[in-house]
């Protein structure tokens, strides 16, 4: 049974390429958001494995919806992705309780499908 | 009043109390009705010190009126005390003169002391009757006081020949004397002590030496009076003696008040102090100090007027708001209203030593007009480091927005633009499109790179890790991208956003300049923050020569760390190369 992901990103354009991305690696996306707030309701209604969650998002950044995810009952692994790269954003990655960051100019189905496996 | 005239009135003043002590002190002897001899010094003496101490007091202060009504008090007591010697040529020659009657109207007139001592505490220190309420107390004393005496001199104006009559009218009256002083020096020492107490320091320190000639005055005479008049009636013997002599003891009031005015004149006095302190230079910061000390009130502040802000500022160029009226602080403005020099701000309770107040703040005035030079400076220089600190965070703000306008618009295109190519090119290897995919893979390389240009780009504009993580993680993730190596040591908690860009940026452009320059092989960075100061270190190994009097780039740095209150310092020689060191205040 393929893995379950919700794509969070406020760009409409990026969300359409990752999901073809993601089900190029075989994963199964339940749902996307385009804010912090119906990224968190999302996954509480969709129950998500992954959530591939862009840092930069129009109300909570995705450290703190990330932290939140974290710390529910069977919580999902959270990918975080940003335009800019990890040094922008020094310790807060480490922190948040993502398993891992990747940059967009980087994100393509062996990255992903790598940071998954790690 | 003309000088002749003044003397002419002075001339009264001291004849009158020395005519009558002359024909009043050859009878002291003689008993008077039941009043005993001693009862005569108790309006002469009192009388006397009044005049005496009005007399001195008026020519010192022609214009305030306390020594004008010392004057009439002792001429009233003086007056009021002639005819009571029945016997003395005064009182025969005033009745062979003027008649029975006109005795009578004389003891009135002598019995109006009281009044104007009522008015005299009233009047004190100013000189004038401050309230409406006082004003209407005093003028109605003055008018009912003569009218009630003048009851007895009607009723025996037609047998004033009558020796027992004259003494009984006589008696009556002093006795309407007695309660009008009594009524008048309760009164009076019940304002004058409300007011004391409701007094600033310096008003008080000018009232004082009345207040406490007042105490005994009271203390040791109302309750014998309040007994005899109120209590037991009348008595004989020597507490009848005593309760008569009572004004004996007003002798002590015009001491009070010549103490006073001595003080005050004292205090005036210190003016002269002062312009010899302004005359061995005084500095403008030593001035406020000074007319505090002058004028006796600690508070005392010296505002300047700024002619081209258009506010009053503080020594320290720091605006500053007068008091609005009918608080507890005043201004004085000083120099043409529509052009004013300064103002001083004290206490509302100097508002009664204006004369005082007038004669330093012309003492100082000259100092003021060069002290107000230097707060001009002050305010423009204070004017000129806010504006800079403004433009600066300004500056900041504009690279912050261009920074994120370049995130959310050109990266963002640019990244779908990737991501998009990336699918085509695996869609084209799927169809087996090799020449396809690898024109695909040129873009996407070429892609790679314009991104990572105008990431570059972006952070030089202003790093976003500064704003998450602060200054120490943000140069780390500077040093990790440098070409040499840099070791960054230290310890920094977060500051100010302000602060966190200046030494970001002096460092950024201090490795910057050490990469291209240098010829080092190491850079090494040290974050401090260490009393109130944050500073960084950054220092190479190359060849030195750095100088910013030359580099436009560390004059800029040193602008820049100037705009936040702080300072630049830069060694560089050919042995030891370059080091930097920047701080910043921090609370």
């Amino acid at each position: 049974m393929p893995e379950r992901v919700l794509i969070v990103d406020d760009h409409q354009g990026f969300r359409r390429l990752a999901r073809r991305l993601a089900e190029e690696v075989g994963l199964d996306v339940v749902g996307e958001a385009s804010t912090g707030a119906e990224a968190l309701r999302e996954e509480r209604r969709l129950r998500p494995d992954i959530v591939l969650l862009d840092i930069q998002l129009p109300d909570l950044d995705g450290f703190a919806v990330a932290s939140s995810l974290s710390s529910v009952t069977a919580a999902p692994t959270v990918v975080l992705v940003s335009t800019r790269d990890a040094s922008d954003y020094g310790p807060r990655i480490g922190r948040c309780g993502a398993i891992g960051f990747i940059s967009k100019a980087e994100l393509s189905a062996a990255t992903l499908q790598a940071m998954l496996k790690a | 009043m003309s000088t002749v005239q003044r003397r002419a009135f002075q001339a009264i003043v001291v004849l009158v109390p020395a005519l009558v002590a002359f024909v009043e002190l050859q009878h002291f002897w003689q008993p008077m009705f039941d009043r005993p001899t001693i009862i005569a010094l108790d309006d002469l003496l009192p009388g006397s010190a009044f005049a005496l101490a009005g007399l001195i007091a008026w020519s010192r202060r022609s214009r305030n009126r306390v020594g004008v009504l010392m004057i009439c008090i002792g001429l009233g007591l003086l007056i009021g005390a002639g005819p009571l010697v029945q016997t003395s040529p005064l009182a025969e020659t005033l009745n062979l003169v003027l008649g029975g009657s006109w005795t009578f109207v004389l003891l009135v007139i002598g019995s109006l002391w009281a009044v104007a001592l009522l008015h005299l505490l009233l009047v004190f220190p100013g000189g004038r009757l401050v309230s409406r309420l006082d004003r209407v107390i005093v003028g109605l004393l003055y008018v009912a006081v003569p009218l009630g005496g003048l009851v007895p001199a009607l009723i025996f104006s037609n047998d004033y020949q009558g020796t027992g009559s004259l003494q009984f009218a006589a008696f009556t009256t002093h006795m309407t004397s007695l309660i009008v002083y009594l009524i008048c020096l309760l009164l009076g020492s019940g304002l004058i002590i409300r007011r004391w107490l409701l007094a600033g320091p310096a008003r008080r320190r000018s009232m004082s030496p009345v207040i406490w000639s007042l105490v005994p005055i009271v203390l040791a005479l109302l309750p014998p009076q309040l007994a005899f008049f109120v209590v037991t009636g009348p008595v004989s013997g020597p507490w009848h003696a005593f309760v008569f002599a009572s004004p004996l003891f007003l002798v002590v009031l015009p001491a009070g008040f010549l103490a006073a005015m001595l003080r005050s004149e004292h205090e005036m006095s210190s003016v002269g102090d002062l312009v010899v302190k302004l005359s061995d230079g005084l500095l403008p910061e030593q001035l406020q100090p000074a007319l505090a000390k002058t004028l006796h009130d600690p508070s005392l502040e010296v505002v300047y007027w700024l002619p081209t802000l258009g506010w009053f500022a503080d020594l320290d160029g720091k605006p500053v708001n007068l008091p609005a009226p009918n608080s507890p602080r005043t201004a004085t403005v000083l120099g043409d209203p529509s052009n004013p020099v300064a103002a001083l701000v004290y206490d509302s309770s100097l508002r009664h030593e204006a004369q005082l107040v007038d004669t330093a703040a012309a003492a100082v005035r000259l100092a003021l007009e060069n002290a107000r030079l230097q707060v001009q400076l002050r305010a423009q220089l204070d004017e000129v480091r806010q504006s800079r600190a403004r433009l600066v965070e300004a500056a900041d703000g504009e690279r912050r927005r261009v920074e994120r306008d370049l995130h959310d618009g050109a990266q963002q295109q640019l990244v779908t633009l990737l991501l998009s190519l990336q699918l085509a090119k695996a869609a084209a290897l799927q169809r087996s499109d090799p020449d396809t995919a690898h024109m695909l893979d040129a873009s996407i390389e070429s892609l790679k790179q314009a991104l990572g240009d105008l990431r570059t780009l972006a952070r030089g504009l202003h790093p976003t890790i500064l704003a998450e993580a602060g200054l120490l993680p943000a140069i780390r993730s500077l040093a990790e991208r440098c070409p040499i190596p840099v070791e960054v040591t230290g310890d920094l908690d977060r500051l100010e956003p302000r602060l966190e860009a200046a030494l970001y940026f002096v460092a950024a452009e201090a490795i910057t300049n050490a990469v291209r320059h240098s010829k080092g092989q190491r850079i090494c960075v040290d974050l401090r923050r260490r009393s109130g100061w944050a500073s960084v270190d950054v220092s190479d190994d190359g060849v030195g020569g750095a100088d910013v009097s030359r580099g436009s780039g560390l004059v800029g740095l040193s602008d820049r760390v100037a705009a936040v209150g702080g300072r630049l310092n830069v060694q560089s020689n050919q042995l030891h190369g370059t080091s930097l060191h920047a701080e910043v205040p921090c609370a």
